[in-house]
């Protein structure tokens, strides 16, 4: 690795983890399935960053740039059927809170 | 050849969608019972080297490379089987021709998905193709957006997107090793460095994002809720090839050809393997819900399946590919009883019935088949698969391992036959009087697994030797 290189490595893969940490918190925490769901997308920007630093760190942008804009697009497509859930959610029960969903047991 | 796998159901996807919905309502199901059928017979009958040599017009549009080898024919053999059992499942138990044409629609989808998943040669087509199948299946959890299906579809949601979490992190440190996302590059990339932190740890990722789509068991929690909240043909689906296709397949396609199985944590894949066994059966004796009973059972086969891969000896995984074909066929066959249960019944809480097979032999008949195979009774096909993985065990030395497998045998057997005996044995339930076996479309896929059931431990030989020994070659 350049020394460019290194200053560049470390300020990114210390914001994936940072993006990580904070997803799983989020996730970990929360009561509410929409903040639920915003944890998990915390958690996929994290990935997102780390292809991105992949492709700085090999040279190899194109197929990077590539698999990023395709994962921009299916990680549209879960949230959108997570938000239809959720909206059903709530027309059943008239509340988006974690603790209403516990019927399934055993 | 290969990309007409693919392109064939998106084309009859559209070809649904296209005109209005009145005209192609009807017809819909008999395009999607016809595809997987010609799937079926495409595989069954034709060999693979046949499929390679026909020279495709699409190969320029599709810059991933598709390829079929001994294990990916097995699985899309089952993959044919499972989505024609679940059409056919969906045709008679979904009501409205609304929901049913949804039904065939997203079946088509996941259809797709899994034929890509066992073809692609890409770990991130891999990805997307997972994922393709994975959107389906949410959808069709949630499909009558009651409360159960709704919690499950949710739980099965988030935790398969913690999976591609860890799958994404996983191949974001694979292309900064590799540089590339093919296998072929991956895999000498990882053979290069064995002993680097950061393929150690994207191989540990890739692992555990796999786990929880298996649902191996500590990372198992969405399982049983998703199966038993779904509708009963989204059931058979799901728990007969969804998660095998996204969960399992990848595991051992990952685990012997990209990683190497000396470069993957054997240990860690037979330890999870036996827990998996003992505390899938173990929950599934507890059970009173018919299907969730047979979603933990699900999680104790797939345990199996497991083992043999973890084991790696080229007979443990013949044993492992084999017993997930089996898995397939018997599994698919006890959803659809359970579905035939619950279409007469109205419920698959075990304690409110008992003498069942009196009003509905084909039924109790062909559940009983279903679960000695599971269970390993010769000379029925679980039996062979097991006794495979058990005689790889204990040749690779493993013994404590193989006394494991052998012993959760009977504790299979244990809570099976208690469920046989609270559903389908003994005295009637009162107020049952007027039951009546189920229609010939819920008996029909019933009776046509339970045949093949008994035709591949028949004829184990010739299976064997044409379908599943083959499959050591890719163990290079």
């Amino acid at each position: 690795m350049s020394p460019d290189l290194t200053q560049v490595f470390w300020p990114f893969s210390a914001a994936a983890i940072l993006l990580f940490v904070m997803g799983t918190y989020y996730v970990l925490v929360t009561f509410n399935l929409i903040r639920a769901l915003i944890g998990v997308e915390i958690l996929i920007k994290g990935a997102t960053l780390l292809i991105i630093l992949a492709g700085y760190v090999t040279g190899n942008t194109g197929l990077t740039q590539a698999l990023v804009i395709t994962l921009i697009v299916i990680e549209v497509v879960i949230m959108v059927v997570a938000g239809g859930v959720i909206l059903c959610v709530y027309r059943n029960n008239k509340s988006i809170d974690v603790r209403e969903l516990r019927s399934l047991k055993g | 050849m290969l990309p007409l796998f693919i392109l064939v159901p998106l084309f009859c996807l559209i070809l649904l969608n296209v005109p209005p919905k009145a005209i192609v309502k009807r017809p819909a199901f008999w395009l999607v019972a016809a595809l997987p059928l010609v799937q079926v017979f495409l595989t069954a009958f034709h060999p693979v080297a046949v499929w390679d040599e026909i020279r495709n017009p699409f190969n320029s549009y599709f810059i991933f490379n598709l390829s079929v080898d001994a294990l990916s024919t097995v699985l899309l053999l089952s993959i044919g089987i499972v989505v024609f059992i679940a059409a056919l499942v969906g045709r008679y138990t979904l009501s409205g021709e609304t929901q049913r044409f949804n039904f065939f629609n997203l079946l088509l989808v996941a259809f797709l998905g899994m034929n890509a998943t066992v073809m692609v040669q890409d770990i991130f087509a891999l990805y997307v193709f997972i994922e393709v199948t994975a959107v389906a299946s949410f959808i069709l959890i949630a499909m009558q957006k009651d409360k159960p299906a709704l919690e499950g579809a949710f739980k099965y949601i988030i935790l398969s997107v913690v999976a591609t979490v860890l799958m994404l992190s996983s191949i974001a440190l694979i292309v900064m090793a590799a540089g590339d996302t093919s296998f072929a590059a991956v895999s000498s990339a990882i053979r290069a460095y064995p002993a680097s932190v950061l393929v150690k740890v994207a191989v540990n990722l890739f692992l555990c994002g796999l786990f929880i789509k298996a649902g191996i068991v500590p990372f198992h929690g969405w399982l049983p809720d998703a199966y038993s909240a779904a509708p009963s043909s989204v059931s058979v689906l799901l728990a007969g090839i969804i998660t095998k296709v996204s969960g399992v397949y990848v595991l051992i396609r990952m685990v012997v050809t990209v990683f190497g199985i000396e470069q993957s944590p054997q240990a860690v894949l037979m330890f999870v393997g036996a827990l998996s066994i003992v505390a899938g059966a173990l929950a599934a004796i507890g059970q009173s819900d018919f299907k969730r009973m047979l979603a933990y059972s699900s999680v104790s086969q797939v345990g199996y399946i497991i083992l043999g891969l973890g084991c790696g000896t080229p007979l443990a995984l013949a044993g492992a590919v084999f017993h997930l074909f089996n898995h397939a066929l018997f599994k698919t066959l006890l959803f659809v009883n359970a579905a035939a249960v619950q279409e007469k019944l109205g419920t698959v809480d075990m304690n409110k019935m008992s003498g069942l097979s009196v009003k509905m032999p084909v039924t109790g008949a062909t559940s009983v088949v279903a679960l000695l195979s599971t269970a390993g009774i010769p000379p029925l096909s679980g039996f062979w698969s097991k006794l495979i993985i058990a005689m790889a065990l204990w040749q690779s030395g493993q013994y404590a391992y193989t006394i494991i497998a052998v012993l959760a045998s009977v504790l299979t057997l244990a809570y099976f036959l208690s469920m046989q005996r609270r559903v389908f044995f003994g005295k009637l339930q009162e107020g049952l009087e007027n039951l009546t076996e189920a229609r010939l479309g819920l008996i029909l896929p019933a009776i046509i697994l339970a045949v093949v059931t008994v035709g591949v431990g028949l004829a184990f030989p010739i299976v064997l030797d044409k379908l599943i020994l083959p499959v050591q070659n890719i163990l290079k």
